[in-house]
């Protein structure tokens, strides 16, 4: 074809159309994109040719996989909970199914979550109809004969404390296709706050930061593999225990990746108001004073605490109460009691307040918005004559001021411009923002002076691995300072702020939802600024052990509690409970249930909390500087008799057959946690790494060719 | 077919294709344009003895290191985050990693047709240079590419050692925005010393 002819035939087309910007449009514009396109085809195809050349996809290996090898469930876990609430105390039975969905025989690690005082007291495993009661042993003794078992091929379980929030359960030597169960029993206490009861059901760990130093000489210290994605610091040793593998998506009620099923039984022993659960949709029946309840879509995906509130009506609301349990011969009791409300809040002299705000990277998501939202409201509700600072911290922290100032509407401004901008990001180094936070300011000068209430507000989910360093740093400097925590998030580290506060002479708050900020902040300013109850005293019998041995002060709407063991009979006396509130004295009475040690109301479980309340209370000691190895020879006694887990006792079973062949191999697995609810993904989930521009433009050109292609039938149409 | 709606269907299959060209128009003219404005915040930032400068006055993201490919002729400013807002105007780090440079894995994530479209030209032992908004400068190694499903594992996060890894979606040029699969590329930093004489070497 020469160029003259061709002209010819393009001159000729042209002229079929009416005018020149017709032609351009339905004949050059057509063609130049179907070149465009067929190039964009043969380009693409190149690419896809030299990216397979540059990484190995031919051998189909993953290769960015965790130490243990390709992660994939290979073992899944499903759970149940039979919940009976007695008055204040809740006895639960856990049970852990665990499957195995691979072709091999299998061990399985699972890391969860209880509540952080919860009495662990009896452990079995479950298999089929035949059951193996699992016994209590020291640590050490625990792990050599699940490991014996393990490598004979027996089926055995192993449950360890690693926190006293968290746990580990194995389960050795699992079919192909076969279910484990292990059932566990624990002991815990409602919490009595602002005239409303709750029990917390944690279901998953929000990945924790793990400072320090990292040293994989550390690693070998263990012989049972933990499959944990963090590696061993300095700081935290034991980090692969307590660092889970989370699945890669988060699961959803609908499909859940580890379903959750609830059953519970609630005798408060008083008419109740209201029962609730705030996060999840339940089915309530009521005979009496007796509730039971289950989840309405009959399973739940743990991917965010269960709260059940209950309420009792005004009038009958408990100013205290004892709770009685005879074991071996020898009485538990559980007190209770609300101290009196002031009824005129007395002024309140200055104060200063410091926020200390967590923005570390396991606060993305809908954290990092509830924080900034409590943030808020706690600056809304400062006084005038309050001074306060904010301090955020993640890696690092950041003052807004250098030191407190006062809430005028100039520097409340501010503080609202430096809330609005905070992002989640980095590590989360407690330690320094702790020391910042509770050091009094040394440069206190002549027109400063010292005020003499000087409240800290930490604001974080808890997410960290270093928590007894922290308890440690707490301690040396609370000084006269005290220290709130407000737990934020759908899977909080409850048990690290609840002590953290108690270290602090505080009180603990948390925040699951955004909805709540307003009305747990103001609670939380209730207390702040309502004095506590000081100086209580009870007037035990001589004989009897009570923890914990020094009686905090309480705040607003906060319950003394505490745990005695009483000997072998109940005293005649009535107890009597003193201390001061605001500038009053105030006493009260409490009658011990019936003397008749048949009659005495039983509540099973209080003699478990008073050893796990003991336990807790002789740990802390070592922030005291008491020395480990007594702290262990005190403990382990206790742990044994009460048949507890605790950092020095593991639970095992072992059954005495032989379940794998001698030839076939044993793999190990972990058992992977369904992500917290609304969290931003975490550093081990992939970006989303692609725009719709590439299918836009397909889908453009297509559309293009269609329109093309119907305007030129029709013109052929017009032709005939 | 009556004439109306011949015309009818013309009509709107031109305005949906226009309104699609418009959307991918859209997405390259963002991702082409954020960089000059990045460029200059950088610019500022390293002024500022490693100040946060946000490009543009509502921007939710900022600069934070400077990649370059000597050989590629590449250069790829770094934002914060990782989310899809800050990834539509450049390579974005995932805020939950280590931060860049320093101990730890960093994750940096980007478009595959933008930004980190260089991608495939990656090659085991190419040199990456890395400027940070304090003006130090690091020197990375590619150490290995590969693609990885997404569904299927997890980037491992330790806190061992000094890691960089680029992710982008994969393979190049599909039409799916939300497919599983990820090209990786590891780098630790090049040993130190005289980087250029490695990148001649490796080059040879």
């Amino acid at each position: 074809m020469n160029l003259p002819r061709l002209y010819r035939t393009v001159s000729r087309d042209r002229q079929r159309f009416e005018c020149l910007s017709w032609w351009l449009c339905f004949r050059c514009l057509p063609v130049l994109l179907m070149i465009l396109l067929s190039l964009l085809l043969l380009s693409a195809t190149a690419v896809r040719a030299e990216s397979v050349a540059a990484g190995d996809v031919g051998s189909g290996q993953l290769l960015l996989t965790d130490q243990q090898g390709k992660v994939h469930t290979a073992m899944t876990q499903r759970s149940r909970v039979d919940m009976r609430i007695s008055g204040m105390v809740a006895v639960v039975r856990l049970e852990q199914v665990f499957r195995n969905e691979t072709e091999d025989w299998m061990e399985g690690v699972y890391a969860f979550p209880l509540p952080g005082s919860s009495a662990v007291r009896f452990m079995q495993m479950k298999l089929g109809e035949r059951r193996i009661v699992g016994k209590i042993k020291e640590k050490e003794e625990a792990r050599k004969s699940y490991q014996k078992a393990l490598h004979a091929g027996k089926k055995a379980s192993l449950v360890e404390q690693q926190r006293p929030n968290l746990f580990t359960t194995r389960v050795a030597n699992v079919a192909p296709g076969e279910e484990v169960v292990v059932e566990l029993e624990y002991v815990q206490t409602a919490l009595y706050q602002d005239g409303r009861f709750s029990v917390r059901l944690p279901t998953t760990i929000t990945p924790r930061y793990m400072p320090g130093i990292p040293g994989d000489e550390l690693r070998s210290l263990t012989v049972l593999p933990t499959h944990g994605w963090a590696v061993p610091t300095d700081q935290v040793a034991d980090a692969p225990a307590i660092s889970p593998l989370q699945h890669a998506d988060p699961g959803s009620d609908v499909q859940p990746h580890n379903p959750l099923e609830i059953y519970i039984e609630l005798d408060a022993g008083m008419p109740l108001a209201s029962v609730d659960s705030p996060y999840h949709q339940v089915i309530l029946n009521r005979s009496g004073q007796l509730y039971t309840l289950q989840l309405a879509a009959g399973k739940t995906e743990m991917d965010r605490d269960f709260v059940l509130n209950w309420r009792p009506v005004a009038a009958s609301a408990p100013a205290g109460a004892l709770f009685t349990e005879q074991v071996d011969g020898e009485f538990y009791g559980l007190l209770m009691l609300v101290p009196p409300a002031l009824q005129q809040p007395a002024s309140l002299p200055p104060r200063e307040l410091i926020f200390v705000i967590d923005t570390s990277g396991s606060m993305g998501g809908v954290s990092i918005r509830q924080a900034r939202a409590s943030l808020g409201r706690s600056l809304q509700l400062l006084r005038q004559q309050d001074r306060f600072n904010i301090i955020e911290f993640n890696s690092d922290y950041r003052m807004l001021f250098r030191r407190a100032q006062p809430a005028t509407s100039h520097n409340l401004q501010l503080a609202g411009e430096f809330t609005r901008h905070l992002h989640a990001s980095g590590g989360t180094e407690m330690l320094p923002v702790l020391r910042a936070a509770l050091s009094a300011q040394d440069d206190v000068d002549e027109l400063v002076t010292q005020p003499p209430l000087r409240q800290v507000v930490f604001i974080t989910d808890g997410a960290v691995g270093n928590e007894e360093a922290l308890f440690g740093e707490i301690v040396e400097r609370i000084g006269a300072s005290r220290l709130f925590t407000v737990g934020i998030g759908s899977a909080p580290n409850s048990w690290f702020m609840r002590k953290a506060a108690d270290y602090g002479r505080g009180s603990y708050t948390s925040i699951g939802e955004e909805t709540e900020v307003d009305a747990t902040m103001s609670n939380l300013f209730k207390r702040l600024s309502t004095p506590a109850a000081l100086d209580i005293d009870v007037t035990w019998p001589d004989t009897a052990e009570v923890w914990p041995q020094r009686v905090p002060d309480l705040y607003a709407g906060e319950p003394l509690h505490l745990l005695v063991k009483l000997g072998s009979e109940l005293p005649d006396q009535p107890l009597i409970v003193s201390g001061r509130v605001g500038d009053s004295d105030w006493q009260t009475s409490l009658q011990w249930p019936a003397q008749q040690s048949e009659a005495a109301p039983r509540h099973a479980g209080v003699a478990s909390l008073w050893a796990r309340k003991k336990i807790e209370q002789l740990l802390g000691e070592k922030h005291r500087a008491e020395d480990p190895q007594s702290l262990r020879d005190k403990v382990l006694p206790i742990a044994l008799r009460h048949q507890l887990l605790s950092p020095y006792t593991s639970y095992v079973a072992v059954e005495e057959a032989k379940a794998r062949p001698s030839d076939a191999a044993l793999e190990s697995r972990p058992v992977p946690n369904s992500r917290p609810r609304g969290q931003s993904s975490q550093p081990y989930a992939y970006p989303r790494t692609a725009t719709t521009a590439t299918a836009n433009i397909w889908l453009g050109s297509l559309l293009l060719l269609i329109a093309i292609f119907v305007r030129l039938c029709r013109q052929e149409g017009e032709h005939a | 077919m009556p004439r109306p709606l011949f015309s009818l269907l013309v009509a709107v299959s031109l305005a949906v294709s226009l309104h699609q060209f418009g959307l991918a128009a859209l997405i390259h003219a963002k991702a082409w344009l954020a960089p000059i404005l990045v460029q200059q915040a950088w610019e500022k930032s390293l002024a500022g003895h490693g100040r946060s400068v946000k490009p543009w006055p509502w921007a939710d993201t900022w600069p934070v290191a400077r990649l370059v490919v000597p050989s590629l002729g590449v250069t790829r400013y770094v934002l914060y985050g990782d989310s899809g807002h800050a990834l539509a105007f450049g390579p974005g780090h995932d805020s939950g990693s280590a931060p860049i440079g320093s101990e730890g894995v960093a994750v940096v994530g980007g478009h595959r047709d933008t930004h980190f479209a260089f991608l495939r030209r990656l090659r085991q032992g190419l040199l990456v240079e890395v400027e940070l908004p304090d003006r130090r400068r690091r020197r990375y190694q590619v150490v290995e590419t590969s693609v990885v499903d997404s569904s299927q594992g997890l980037l491992p996060v330790t806190h061992s050692g000094e890691q960089l890894l680029l992710v982008t979606c994969y393979p190049f040029g599909a039409i799916n925005a939300a497919g599983p699969m990820r090209l990786v590329v590891r780098m630790a930093p090049a040993e130190n010393g005289d980087g250029s004489r490695l990148s001649s070497d490796l080059r040879a």
